[in-house]
């Protein structure tokens, strides 16, 4: 794997300090799911830390757990640089392809829940309840954000929670 | 070659959705639907640049995979999926029922954290029995099987007759495809308990942990050998089979592995014993960090890396001598193939996604309490409830109809929040790291396993054994694969082919 020096500027700017690589990439030159997925890689070698030094950079910190073999902090970086390039274009197939990708896998998917019986339906109290929507999942996304103005009230609680 | 390299070249917009990785010198590619290419680094570059030119047979070979997104042949992925996934829609069809946890061995990694011959206050009850029956088969599968687990289950001999005839009885109206296994050490076998096991078509599974020596001395019998008995009654099931004149290749006692670190240099010794009791499957299980297990760790655990060499040269071999004529199968390899080159899913509840606790299987302890799955009744023997998620019980007062409770019961189960949570977290198109990885389509996670080694259900699969053992596997086949070996192949097709056992069909008698 390249070492850091090797590795183009366009792709991550490296240092290396003691146990840890620090590497800074341009904010807007991966999605933030490719650099997620890229510093996952190393979790079993490394403590990980994303932090954002400027505005425009997230700096990926890989800071080896124990005594790093001769020369493996320095080809962290070509790894590093391996497994963004490649989350990247994956992201970006996937991107191309998503509408194809739902339509197939929407012919989907049925449960392990059983339909109520008779005796479910016979308990069943078609009251007021049957609208409350006590976590919100049917509100527009305006009123959830009066919400969190504080314009609209909250949903009601059902007795007992 | 390096993507870094090509970075300014990838195109975005040839391929379908793929993951890659480097497997014994090349590019192993999978698709959504688990479809997959082994390409030279060469022809990966070409992939990757969306520079292969209609035609040609790369493209050719690319295409039929549908692996290129003009060619993309939305039917097929769709016949694919649901091929792949069609688990879903069954509800859980294996049923663990422990029937005491008594067990008159005693096994250094005993997963299931066994009682002793005198606490038969962990002997299921009659009551309980009928309750967990009625529950099973409240399940929304056609298929139900019921395993009976323990401790040793022939301790309870008779618990296990009376849920066998009861539910034989209960399916006559219920016309489910019933099946029965006994998960046994085979020790307190005798001749009318095996012609009553043989005449209700219950199958019988085992533990042999390879030759005498290495047996005995991990799985201790007062007063007795624990591997002389459990050939010896081997044998007789294989022979008793055979005298009904059902086919030996089909119909045979099935027998498990547990590897520990002393097993690891026996390879040989451990195939070469499972073929001269004339087994057809191996299955290489790695120890669980579960029951004893857990507190023998420093005695019988090991490197999961020693466990794949050792692995590796255990299947090598069984190539070998199946190339010689000797048909035996490697189970986990057996499992992967099918999904690699069978296209199918063999519904093995720990390694699908989602797995199958609960919406697969379901637990059912002695004392009537109900788990996800096998490993979470394990980890309550431990003291952990997490995956506890109801109880069988007696319809309440106001319930309705005992069968309205039991349904209502199997809903709520189905429903709890540790069943869905299980869901999510063993969904690898939602775990971080399998999504990106090259073996989703044909992987599992384990959401018990993460739990008790790594403290969360969702798990650090860079970290995890299991994951460990998993890609290694899976790397070995791909390479073996990718050899291009017509003999490989050939075996490797042959142990993705399942055949039915349709004489344990309960329905077939009734």
């Amino acid at each position: 794997m390249s070492p850091a020096a090797e590795v183009p500027p366009d792709v991550l700017r490296a240092t290396v300090s003691g146990r840890t690589l620090s590497a800074i990439v341009a904010e807007g030159a991966y999605p933030l799911a490719a650099l997620y997925g890229a510093a996952y890689v190393f979790l079993d070698r490394c403590w990980v830390l994303l932090d954002r030094p400027s505005p425009a950079e997230v700096r990926v910190s890989l800071t080896y757990k124990t005594e790093p073999p001769e020369g493996a902090l320095d080809a962290l970086a070509g790894e590093l640089a391996e497994e963004l390039v490649s989350c990247a274009w994956r992201a970006g197939v996937a991107g191309e392809t998503r509408s194809m990708i739902e339509q197939a896998t929407s012919r989907a998917h049925s449960g392990a829940d059983a339909g109520p019986s008779l005796d479910d339906l016979t308990r069943y109290e078609f009251g007021d309840d049957a609208t409350a929507d006590p976590l919100g999942l049917a509100m527009s996304w305006e009123e959830a954000h009066a919400t969190a103005q504080g314009a609209a009230p909250a949903p009601e609680k059902k007795e007992g929670e | 070659m390096q993507l870094v390299q090509l970075r300014k070249h990838l195109s975005p917009t040839f391929a379908m959705p793929f993951r890659h990785r480097a497997v014994g010198g090349k590019v192993l590619v999978t698709g959504t639907e688990g479809n997959f290419a082994l390409l030279s680094p060469e022809e990966f570059e070409a992939f990757a640049r969306g520079a292969v030119e209609e035609g040609t047979p790369l493209y050719a070979r690319l295409a039929e995979r549908n692996f290129v997104r003009a060619e993309f042949d939305e039917r097929r992925m769709v016949e694919r999926l649901r091929a792949r996934k069609r688990f879903l829609s069954w509800g859980p069809n294996l049923h663990i029922v422990v029937v005491t946890l008594r067990c008159n061995e005693t096994c250094v990694y005993c997963h299931a954290s066994r009682a002793d011959m005198g606490a038969t206050h962990t002997d299921m009850t009659r009551e309980v029995a009928d309750r967990t029956v009625d529950q099973i088969f409240a399940t929304t599968s056609p298929d139900v099987t019921i395993e009976f687990q323990g401790g040793e289950p022939l301790v309870a001999f008779d618990g296990i007759k009376h849920i066998v005839e009861r539910a034989r009885e209960k399916n006559k109206a219920a016309g489910k495809r019933l099946e029965f296994t006994m998960v046994s050490n085979l020790s307190l076998m005798d001749d009318e308990k095996l012609a009553w096991l043989v005449e209700n078509k219950v199958q019988i599974c085992t533990s042999v942990d390879g030759p005498a020596h290495l047996h005995d001395q991990q799985r201790k019998l007062v007063g007795g050998s624990a591997h002389a008995q459990a050939t010896r009654w081997i044998r007789r099931v294989n022979e008793a089979y055979a005298a009904m004149g059902l086919d030996p290749t089909l119909y045979h006692v099935e027998a498990l592995l547990t590897t520990t670190r002393d097993a690891l240099p026996r390879w040989k010794e451990i195939v070469d014993t499972y073929v001269e009791l004339g087994c057809r499957a191996l299955f290489l299980r790695p120890v669980d960090p579960f029951g004893f297990a857990d507190k023998t760790a420093p005695r019988v655990e090991y490197p999961r890396r020693e466990y794949l060499d050792f692995y590796r040269s255990a299947v090598d071999y069984m190539v070998q001598l199946n190339r010689g004529g000797t048909e035996i199968l490697e189970r986990f390899a057996a499992i992967f193939l099918t999904k690699i080159l069978g296209g199918e899913d063999p519904n093995f509840l720990d390694v699908r996604s989602p797995c199958g606790a609960a919406i697969g299987q379901v637990a059912y302890n002695y004392d009537g309490k109900i788990f996800t799955c096998d490993e979470g009744r394990m980890l309550h023997e431990m003291g952990d409830d997490t995956f506890l998620v109801g109880e069988v019980a007696a319809a309440a007062e106001g319930e309705g109809s005992a069968e309205g409770a039991v349904r209502a019961r199997y809903r709520e189960i189905m429903g709890h929040e540790t069943v869905r949570a299980m869901a999510i977290a063993s969904n690898l198109d939602a775990q971080p790291d399998c999504v990106n990885c090259t073996y989703q389509p044909y992987c599992g996670v384990c959401p018990v396993h993460n739990h008790k080694t790594q403290g969360s259900i969702f798990g650090r699969m860079r970290e995890s054994s299991l994951c460990a053992v998993h890609k290694g596997i899976q790397d070995y086949l791909f390479e073996r694969i990718g050899s291009g070996d017509a003999g490989v192949l050939q075996v490797f097709q042959r142990w993705t082919t399942v055949r039915d056992r349709t004489h344990f069909l309960q329905t077939c008698a009734t």
